[in-house]
């Protein structure tokens, strides 16, 4: 076979899927794996984000953590560094990996079982020397192990596990909080009925009395009496039949509602039971909604009321006509971030994703009300929605994520399940946010992709673009640049990540080389895809081909006959150039296209941006062009005048005027300080006023006060000159000026101006 | 924190105060004295920041500066000499929600109080602390007090005082957890309201040292500072006081002080050649000991007869035992 057969049958698999010209293998049976993922073929001997533990009673970020996170603390605290550490540091990261292995092999349940389980085994394998001194590693890293939960591995039902478990943590708290609230109100209302009942007819009868004393000293008082008396001192103050009635409907809904659970302070038992706020289904989750709303009004309102109550600020004839009219129009979505919210996951048979339940998730992350929807993606490739001759690229939920920002009021949260433990800060802002969230997660599926594991395949989604991860929060602030993030993606600023990788060839050479992970290497993993893929038989020479990241950074027109490749390894750890068909290469296209749109979004590349930008740096190029041949034509003219010293037209900047601009900063101040006063007129400095009443004293209709209690004068005929002489004399802080006098006729004049004179 | 619905309704229903609503009966202190214009100060406090008068007390000890409660038409406590800060302590610890001022004297505070004083600032509690310091006991009719210059002569110094005067200021920041430590002149109302405003939204023991006239029996004691502009330090910073443009053309002599300086705050506070005026130190970190304390549960009738009870009981003399 020539060189041109040969690349003519490249090109004839490429463009038709055609391998007959027998220099071309299936691949179907190779187990192909990316080529950046070669090194991860056994997961069980890496440390990395999986096992996480789904902490019990723990809230925030610590609510979940990964296994590794957990023994790098215990190793901290009893695995010193250095030679001396060297034993229990070896055994503790034995002990992980065997609870690793296990996780990884199904096992389930709480890490206290696991860890117990896992140091038998160790200790059962161990010699009896070695086994001692585990043994006491196994007991100090117990003692050290200050968490326990449920661990969880990479697999389909991930993404709903975490949810869950940090909405659960969420609602935890807000239960707290409301349940406080509650309580606080039902004893504060109870207290005001309380006295209120004491202080009537029935509360001070003798029965009442007596019943209050208890039995000990009955005998020594005399209840009747003591009933007699009691109206005369204390006067009939009991509380309006409105206000008595409001307090008690009030009370009714904080005792009878069902949206924490019941006190266990109060001893509230029995009633109906607290209401469920997760749902397998956006329908279900709508219809709850819906019927709880009443209920929800009257408690807000009933919150509200007894607070007023309780401060003794209600008042009838402002308010009442306001909670008369408060229904669930008059909610905010504040008033409903005081309630848990609702968890919508996905049904396991994935009818969350049908067309039908996306319509109502639409609905519901619309409503601004606070619903947490989870759509999880387990199979990228969607077979069920692709169209004749194409790959659908990343199923319907990755376009729903996408979808969703254009809510612009629901906060979107998209990741595969490799980036969540890494995003867990994120979730819980969703979660918090008071309006609707849409929590799209890839699982990484159960093996469909075609991958060894869920968390290499959700890696590889990831790390192609197939799923990208970002966040909308609508509470970041009022832009996109606030809102919008795509930075937990690798290498954001690139079409594909380029990484560095080596392999060895036949005779032991060692090459090294850089390469794009693109959307082809995820899907080329994926069996199911192996008829758009090609091995390239040995002898044959592949002239003509090109990386697939390169080709697809490349246009059209620039690509010439070149045909594109991909480089996987197989089940032998075997090196193979994988040929790629076009219907690949434009799913690829398309994926980069989706990937392209979403940079722009979180202010990558960002082609706005990259106009005004340009624009911008041509107006300043013509600015400065101009200011240069003005310049120029200034310097030409100059050199072209007679040899004279012009007269400056006005005073230039000069080394001897260094001095100007602070004289002219020093008289701005003088005349900024100087208050323009006319020295012939009284007048006070009247925010310099201390309130001594020396001058209102004196004469209180010429000097008064102001509205900050403040000296000022009011009428300056309601006094004498010598009256503002003696003002000015007794004034404490010497703000009163008495200027000249207004009635020439009054005696002692001269006097009097001679003792003004220091206050002019 | 009410609920959202009630702070709507509240601030759509918000009551507007004047001063004439936090005055209570006719000051009794002598015409001039500094005390009307911290009083004054107060009012326009209470009024400009909405207090509600029943969800305010002023608490006070012995002196002049003491009878404050009763001009003020809030709640008030007129405690016993030296008293106040414990007494304005078990306030805060019971009613945490009230507004809570102190008003004290120099003998007052730094005499037989100093203990009280010394704990509460290490106590840090959510209080506003007005320490009004005419240098002498002024009720009592003229006796030298801690803060008294040296020399001065007095009924019980007929020849001068011997020592030289405890600094308040300087005490206040050498004490652990001190977290607001401020002075003020009541012949500067603008900056004294200032102050006191910054103070009292301090979430703390906010300490101000307010430099107060007696015009009765040291009519002269401030002149130099009155008549003499530039020789009050006035202390200014983004993160602490501005200056009022009003008193641009009076007080010159100023300084740029981070309130979190506490080594500068602490020269500052031991300078003689000046007063300063403003805020030495703010430290909105420090903790609290009524926040530390805080109970999270709350306090129902039974537990309370159930505590009572058990208080009795240590009391009781069981005939049958």
């Amino acid at each position: 076979m020539n060189a041109e057969t040969d690349h003519q049958e490249l090109v004839a698999f490429h463009l038709t899927g055609d391998r007959s010209g027998g220099h071309l293998t299936d691949v179907a049976d190779l187990e192909l794996r990316p080529v950046l993922f070669a090194g991860y073929g056994d997961l069980t001997r890496l440390r990395y984000d999986y096992p996480l533990l789904l902490a019990e009673n723990t809230d925030g970020e610590d609510a979940v953590c990964t296994l590794s996170g957990i023994f790098d603390r215990i190793l901290n605290r009893i695995a010193p560094e250095g030679i001396e550490g060297e034993f229990a540091r070896k055994q503790l990261l034995g002990l992980e990996r065997e609870i690793r292995t296990a996780v990884a092999g199904g096992a389930e349940g709480a890490l206290s079982d696991m860890w117990r389980q896992a140091g038998e085994r160790m200790l059962a394998e161990a010699g009896e020397t070695t086994g001692k001194d585990l043994a006491d590693v196994l007991s100090r890293a117990e003692a050290a192990l200050a968490v326990d939960g449920q661990v969880v591995d990479c697999d389909g039902e991930t993404p709903g596990r975490v949810l869950r478990h940090l909405w659960m943590a969420e609602r935890r708290q807000k239960n707290r909080r409301l349940r406080h609230r509650l309580d606080k109100l039902i004893l504060g209302l109870k207290a005001i009925l309380r006295t209120d009942f004491a202080k009537s007819e029935a509360g001070r009868s003798a029965d009442q009395l007596k019943s209050a004393m208890g039995g000990a000293f009955e005998a020594a008082f005399d209840f009747d009496a003591m009933s007699n008396i009691l109206p005369r001192t204390s006067p009939d103050a009991s509380l309006p039949e409105d206000r008595r009635l409001r307090l008690l409907a009030t009370l009714k809904v904080l005792e009878t509602q069902r949206f924490v659970p019941p006190s266990e302070l109060l001893g509230q038992t029995g009633g109906e039971a607290p209401y469920d706020f997760v749902f397998e289904g956006c329908g279900a989750a709508m219809a709850a909604l819906e019927e709880r709303l009443p209920e929800l009004v009257a408690l807000t309102k009933a919150l509200s009321v007894a607070e007023l109550e309780m401060e003794n600020r209600f008042k009838p004839l402002r308010h009442a006509q306001y909670f008369e009219n408060f229904d669930q129009n008059s909610l905010r979505p504040e008033d409903l971030a005081q309630f848990p919210s609702y968890l919508v996951l996905s049904a396991e048979d994935g009818s969350a994703t049908t067309a039908v339940e996306r319509a109502k998730a639409v609905e519901l992350l619309s409503s601004g009300l606070p619903i947490k929807v989870l759509v999880q993606t387990d199979d990228l490739l969607d077979q069920g929605s692709v169209a004749p001759g194409q790959i659908a690229l990343g199923g319907n939920n990755l376009h729903f994520a996408n979808m969703a920002v254009g809510i612009n009021s629901a906060y979107v949260f998209q990741s595969t399940s490799a980036g969540v433990y890494r995003l867990r800060d994120r979730i819980i802002r969703g979660l918090d946010y008071a309006g609707p969230a849409l929590f799209s997660i890839f699982s990484g599926g159960a093996g469909v992709n075609g991958s060894r594991t869920s968390y290499l395949a959700a890696a590889a989604a990831a790390e192609s673009r197939g799923f990208p991860a970002f966040v909308f929060d609508p509470a970041a602030g009022p832009d996109w640049a606030s809102r919008f993030s795509i930075a937990n993606n690798p290498q954001t600023e690139t079409d594909w990540p380029e990484h560095d990788f080596s392999y060895e060839m036949e005779h032991h050479q060692r090459v090294d080389e850089r390469y794009n992970f693109t959307f082809v290497d995820f899907v080329a993993a994926d069996r199911r895809y192996a008829a758009h893929l090609a091995g390239v038989a040995n002898g044959g020479a592949g002239n003509g081909l090109m990386p697939a990241g390169e080709y697809l950074q490349r246009n059209p027109d620039e690509r010439q006959d070149s045909v594109p490749y991909v480089l996987m390894v197989d089940g032998d750890e075997v090196l193979r150039k994988i040929v790629v068909g076009e219907t690949l290469i434009r799913a690829a296209e398309q994926c980069g296209e989706s990937w392209r749109a979403l940079q722009e979004l979180g202010g990558v590349h960002n082609s706005h941006a990259a106009r005004l930008l340009e624009s911008e740096r041509r107006l300043w190029e013509e600015e400065k062009q101009l200011e240069l041949d003005a310049l120029r034509a200034q310097a030409e003219a100059a050199s072209a005048a007679p040899a004279t010293a012009p007269a400056p037209l006005s005073p230039g900047p000069n080394v001897a005027d260094a001095s100007v601009p602070a004289a002219v900063e020093e008289v701005e101040e003088e005349a900024q300080d100087a208050p323009a006063m006319n020295p012939d007129e009284p007048w006070i400095e009247t925010p310099r006023c201390t309130t001594c009443n020396e001058c209102t004293e004196l004469n209180n209709q010429m000097f008064a006060y102001n509205e900050n209690q403040q000296a000022y004068l009011l009428d300056l005929d309601a006094g004498t000159f010598k009256e503002m002489v003696e003002a000015a004399e007794t004034c404490q802080v010497s703000i009163i000026h008495p200027g000249k006098p207004r009635n020439p006729k009054e005696p002692n004049l001269e006097e009097l101006i001679k003792r003004a004179a220091p206050f002019i | 924190m009410p609920t959202p619905v009630t702070d709507r309704v509240l601030r759509s229903n918000e009551e507007n105060f004047t001063i004439e609503d936090f005055k209570s009966s006719e000051p009794r202190w002598c015409t001039g004295c500094g005390n009307n214009a911290i009083l004054t100060a107060l009012q326009r406090l209470c009024r400009d920041e909405k207090l509600l008068p029943e969800k305010t007390v002023f608490v006070s000890g012995i002196g002049c500066s003491s009878r404050f409660p009763h001009y003020m038409n809030t709640y008030g406590f007129h405690g016993l000499h030296g008293r106040a800060l414990p007494i304005a302590e078990g306030i805060k610890m019971a009613r945490p929600d009230l507004n809570i001022f102190v008003n004290t004297g120099d003998g007052d505070c730094c005499s037989i109080g100093t203990a009280h004083w010394i704990h509460a600032i290490r106590y840090n509690m959510n209080m506003t602390v007005l320490m009004h310091d005419n240098q002498l006991y002024g009720l009592t009719k003229n006796q030298v007090s801690p803060t008294s210059p040296q020399g001065l002569s007095s009924n019980t110094t007929p020849r001068g005082s011997y020592l030289e005067p405890l600094n308040p200021l300087s005490v206040t920041l050498g004490i652990t957890n001190a977290s607001f430590v401020a002075q003020a002149a009541d012949w500067i109302p603008e900056v004294l309201h200032a102050i006191i405003s910054t103070a009292f939204r301090h979430q703390g023991f906010s300490f101000v040292r307010i430099l107060q006239r007696c015009p009765e029996y040291v009519p002269t004691m401030f002149d130099t500072w009155i008549n003499d502009p530039d020789k009050t330090l006035m202390l200014h910073h983004q993160n602490g006081m501005q200056i009022p443009d009003s008193l641009n053309g009076v007080y010159k002599n100023r300084e740029e002080h981070d309130p979190l300086n506490l080594d500068r705050a602490r020269e500052i506070a031991a300078m003689t050649d000046s007063a300063p005026v403003g805020i030495l130190y703010h430290n909105k970190e420090t903790p609290r000991y009524d926040d530390i304390r805080d109970p999270d549960t709350l306090i129902t009738a039974d537990t309370i007869e159930t505590a009572v009870n058990g208080e009795f009981d240590k009391y009781t003399i069981w005939p049958d035992t």
